[in-house]
């Protein structure tokens, strides 16, 4: 080991702090705010008297949690309630369809594949006025059904991401199922599904993720608070008519964000992994 | 299903029905639907009366909409210009594999799981001109300490600033990308006397180059749609500096109730990412390397 | 990566899909997932909802006020709650309420009554998305409230809201930074000459330069940017002929005054001391209640937040100075607004709404909700009482206001909204020194077109 090529380490070491620090700034700002009393919120950190303390998060959770200012218990069944749906449907109907497209051969697959890609290029504003007023007709609005029904018809992504998985799976097994007389949908469920659980499984994570981060649904489709997800509850409760005290907004959005930093430490290899490859197969 | 029988195509398609279903009712249905809107003025309330190219025409003086796709503009060019670099320079860094570098990649990749909501709030608090950590930063280093929020360029720095910080995606997917090259390449290029910087732009890049033209076109069409963090942290302002288009469409839809002006509006933006997008698929042509055929 | 030990997690490393779970980690998730299913699934009930007594049918009121204006307005709900054993108001706070209420109603699932804005009354009446008060048969009086007032709960020759509380724009002055100026406390400025020189004499600065106190800023707060128009004697629009008339020389006159006004104070010295304040009005830190700011045009509400935050001010009010040649003592010229209730189109319980509504247009409780919010009352009728005992030690200049036939009411068009939006931002790009004229006509010609697009259409529906 040369100088320069210490002097390099060291440098390399200190940009990884750098960028390290840069991208945890905000989370621990917030976690920061969410520890202060409302009075103290602005003032130099050391200052005695306003120190942040776990107890003062312990109050700013209860005040949250049980304030008259938004439901929170409320807003947490309903995420819960739509994410459930919505990650049933995601993977019920995303492993069917990747199934059709990996694992049966037929005249137009790869074609039609494309276009399931394509629709990435869709932007939301174009559907959005349309699909507010298709979900008028049938009388949805205010429902929670926008938000889960249309998850039960697949995500492109996760047909991405299932289908290369299936993909990847050797073919001598459903041969051999298939010598045994079983039929298309017995080899789906029962050699298939197994093999995939894992990729299944990251499917479900990230499509839970996206149901409880969803906001544009929510502020689109709902109208009463009572319907109202942890999203919107979130901006509903920092937008109150006359601001509410960035320490307990802070407190809220910790609140909201940590469910998600827990799925995130549980599965972090899959989810990076199975994103890593969306990339690399264009 | 007993669907062996079928013909092997009705058989695939049946697979594929519930994709196929979703398509028509949430996607082809919509944009037919704008596209019959986008000639009409409906409010919501009223029924729409058909107008023919009017609301089109109206487009071409409105000068909020015009500054909404300047805006949109800057925004784009901001947040893949240089999201792009700094997501293939963190991905370059992250690859030198260094102690403590999955966690640091780990760390670079939650941001997007945040919520967007609890992110436009966060950076909200943190770009706060008095209190937030930024300023705070910047005055003990005896910087300036500019109002974010509160100016025009600030507010669009801001919310580019917001952007930036979920770069995640794109960082993991290059280093990914990087992981993949072969490394006797590398070695050959050393025994040939290349520097660092020679391997990078005549190796790393090239190879990797499928992958960055795809993320250019993923990063472009979202950043053409985003208008949850303006619409949260800004509002559209100051005086408009942060209404991007999408934003722009979403208010006159849901905010002022013309609904048929928001749809000619979302075709216009359409066409625009329709455009921008072929112009870098006929770019990549020429510049990205297809390993085989 | 091959992850897992147990059998069923054959995980393959297949181009790059990198699958690692180990058994520990899928029941940690596992776990977590049944308890979210658990919750999910838990029959809950909105706390919202707890407290109301069986049998009665619910009314949903959604309503803008929090805090102190909030407590005063459930204090008439609750009071209509007791005084009868069939109904019950929910009242619900919402924020953005006129455009959430506009797509509630569009979707087809409203609140039984809304609280919105004066401003929205013309929109929701000619797309429909109220119920004209006669259709519940009601009987109008206009006698009962103040002329301004019921311009504004009335559109093309129908009422179509009830008043919940009103309010002018009056200039609010602190008596103390007057004497110390030099200038007398008894004798607020009435003119805009008066009024520029004042704010000069008013405003402090430290030895760089800085400002340590303005007299007066514009932007402090900055809601109303179509009011100042209103001061050099310019009408916004002309329903007669359906113009707008942003772009009249008084209104242009109107905006090179705001435009002089960084260069009066000093652009960057009033940029930094402006930023300072960030969004914090009508709380601890707002500018006038903290002695920051020694005049200030806002509502009558300043009132209730000096009692909390500012007990000890010494302040008053007055008319906002016009210019001269349009001075009349008599008859004072501001910006009246008031907020109203609507019952939306397909509101569940309509007839229910309607008691509530009519319930609330009664003089006491109009009374009731004035004084508890510090503001004048809306009706014509006032209790003695109310005058002499209010909390408002300026409550008579802004009733003198309302009641004065010069009180401004804002454009009563469909496309109200987008004119105020284009105003704020003529007035954000004259005050960052664009050319007054210029812009008041750009923005002019698209308002114009606007106007002329609704007419063409009303046409056309038939209207």
């Amino acid at each position: 080991m040369n100088r320069s090529s210490i002097a390099r380490k060291l440098l390399l070491a200190a940009l990884l702090l750098l960028v390290l620090a840069a991208f945890a700034m905000p989370l621990f700002s917030m976690l920061l705010t969410a520890m202060r009393e409302a009075k103290s919120v602005g003032k130099p950190l050391l200052e005695p008297g306003h120190v942040p303390s776990a107890a003062q998060l312990g109050a700013n959770v209860k005040e949250v949690w049980t304030g008259r200012a938004a439901d929170f218990p409320l807003f947490l069944h309903n995420s819960l309630f739509v994410a459930g749906l919505s990650v049933l449907g995601m993977v019920v109907s995303s492993s069917i369809v990747a199934y059709g497209f990996s694992r049966l051969r037929w005249r137009g697959r790869d074609a039609l594949f494309i276009l399931v890609l394509a629709t990435l290029m869709i932007p939301f504003p174009i559907l959005m006025a349309p699909l507010y007023l298709v979900f008028k007709q049938l009388g949805w609005i205010g429902t929670f059904l926008p938000l889960w029904v249309p998850a039960w018809f697949g995500g492109t992504f996760s047909i991405f991401l299932l289908r290369q998985f299936f993909l990847s799976i050797p073919r001598e097994l459903d041969d051999a199922a298939r010598i045994d007389g079983c039929s298309e949908f017995g080899v789906f469920t029962r050699i298939i599904l197994p093999i995939a659980a894992p990729a299944i499984a990251v499917v479900a994570l990230l499509q839970f993720v996206a149901s409880w981060n969803d906001f544009l649904a929510p502020l689109l489709f709902l109208n009463h608070e009572e319907t109202y997800t942890l999203a919107l509850g979130l901006h509903m409760y920092q937008s109150q008519h006359g601001g509410t005290p960035w320490n307990l907004v802070m407190t809220a959005a910790l609140l909201i964000i940590l469910p998600v930093v827990f799925v995130f430490i549980l599965a972090q290899r899959a989810i990076i992994g199975s994103v890593a490859t969306q990339g690399l197969n264009e | 299903m007993a669907t062996a029988r079928l013909h092997p195509t009705l058989r695939g398609l049946t697979w594929v029905s519930p994709w196929l279903l979703g398509f028509g009712l949430f996607m082809l249905l919509p944009i037919t639907l704008s596209a019959w809107y986008s000639l009409t003025d409906y409010s919501l309330l009223d029924r729409p009366i058909y107008v023919g190219l009017e609301n089109y025409r109206e487009l071409l003086h409105d000068s909020v909409a015009h500054a909404a796709l300047k805006n949109s503009a800057i925004f784009t060019l901001a947040t893949v210009g240089v999201g792009t670099l700094l997501s293939l320079a963190l991905a370059l860094l992250l690859e030198q594999r260094l102690p403590g570098s999955e966690f640091v990649r780990a760390i670079v990749f939650l941001p997007t799981l945040v919520p967007v909501i609890a992110a436009a709030l966060l950076w909200m608090w943190a770009l706060n001109t008095e209190t937030g950590s930024v300023n705070t930063i910047l005055r003990t280093l005896h910087l300036p300490t500019p109002d974010w929020l509160g100016t025009p360029t600030g507010a669009m720095a801001s919310i580019v600033l917001v952007s930036l910080w979920g770069i995640g995606t794109f960082v993991v997917t290059y280093a990914a990308a990087i992981r993949g090259v072969p490394v006797s390449l590398y070695e050959a290029a050393c025994i040939d006397g290349a520097g660092p910087f020679r391997r990078l732009t005549t190796i790393t890049l090239p190879i990797i180059s499928p992958t960055i033209a795809f993320n250019l076109v993923m990063s472009i069409i979202w950043s053409l749609q985003a208008f949850a963090v303006p619409l949260v942290m800004t509002r559209g302002g100051p005086a408009n500096a942060t209404t991007t288009f999408a934003l722009y469409v979403y208010q006159n839809a849901f905010v002022f109730g013309r609904m048929g002006y928001a749809c000619a509006l979302a075709w216009v933006q359409f066409l625009f990412t329709l455009v921008l997008v072929a112009g870098v698929l006929w770019a990549s042509r020429r510049a990205v390397y297809h390993r085989g055929a | 990566m091959i992850g897992g030990t147990a059998p069923q997690s054959s995980a393959s490393d297949a181009q790059g899909v990198a699958i690692d779970t180990d058994v520990s980690r899928r029941s940690a998730l596992t776990l977590l997932a049944a308890g979210a299913a658990g919750w999910a699934l838990w029959p809950y009930a909105p706390r919202s909802r707890r407290d109301i007594p069986k049998g009665r049918k619910v009314v949903t009121y959604w309503e803008k006020w929090t805090g102190p204006e909030g407590d005063a307005i459930q204090q008439v709900v609750d009071d209509f709650n007791a005084s009868q054993s069939r109904l019950w108001v929910h009242r619900v706070p919402v924020n953005d309420q006129d455009s959430k209420a506009l797509v509630a109603i569009g979707g087809g699932d409203p609140p039984d009554i809304a609280g919105l804005y004066s401003y929205s009354v013309p929109q929701y009446a000619e797309t429909g998305a109220a119920i004209p008060l006669a259709d519940l048969g009601l009987k109008p009086d206009p006698s009962a409230y103040a002329p301004g007032v019921w311009q504004m709960l009335t559109h093309q020759g129908r009422q179509w809201a009830g008043v919940n509380t009103c309010y002018t724009i009056a200039l609010y002055y602190n008596r103390s930074h007057f004497r110390e100026a030099g200038l007398d406390p008894d004798k607020p400025p009435r003119t805009i000459d008066e009024f520029n020189d004042a704010a000069q004499r008013l405003t402090i600065k430290g030895p760089a330069g800085e400002i340590t106190r303005a007299g007066f800023v514009h932007t402090l707060p900055w809601w109303w940017p179509y009011m100042w128009p209103s001061l050099f004697g310019a009408d916004l629009y002309d329903s007669a002929t359906n113009r707008s008339l942003f772009d009249s020389p008084a209104c242009v006159r109107a905006f090179e005054w705001i435009g002089s006004w960084p260069t009066r104070m000093g652009r960057e010295a009033l940029a930094t001391y402006i930023s300072a304040f960030g969004r914090s009005f009508n709380g601890a830190e707002d500018p006038f209640l903290t002695g920051r700011v020694s005049m200030v045009a806002t509502g009558p509400w300043i009132a209730n937040f000096a009692r909390t935050y500012a007990p000890t001010l010494d302040y008053a009010a007055v008319a906002v100075p016009v210019s001269s040649e349009i001075f009349d003592a008599a008859r004072p010229i501001g910006l009246l607004e008031c907020d109203v209730l609507m019952i939306p189109r397909g509101s569940p319980n309509p007839e229910a709404a309607m008691e509530f509504l009519l319930y609330t247009q009664q003089p006491r409780v109009q009374e009731q909700l004035a004084t508890a919010h510090c503001k004048s009352s809306p009706m014509t009728a006032v209790s003695p009482a109310f005058m002499s005992s209010h909390p408002n030690r300026a409550v008579a200049v802004h009733d003198q206001i309302a009641k004065s036939s010069r009180a401004v009411v804002l454009p009563r068009c469909r496309s109200w909204k987008q004119y105020a939006i284009l105003t704020q931002r003529a007035f954000d790009n004259v005050w960052l020194g664009a050319n007054a004229k210029a812009e008041l006509t750009a923005v002019n010609s698209r308002v114009q077109s606007l106007l002329d697009r609704e007419a063409d259409l009303r046409q056309r529906r038939g209207a």
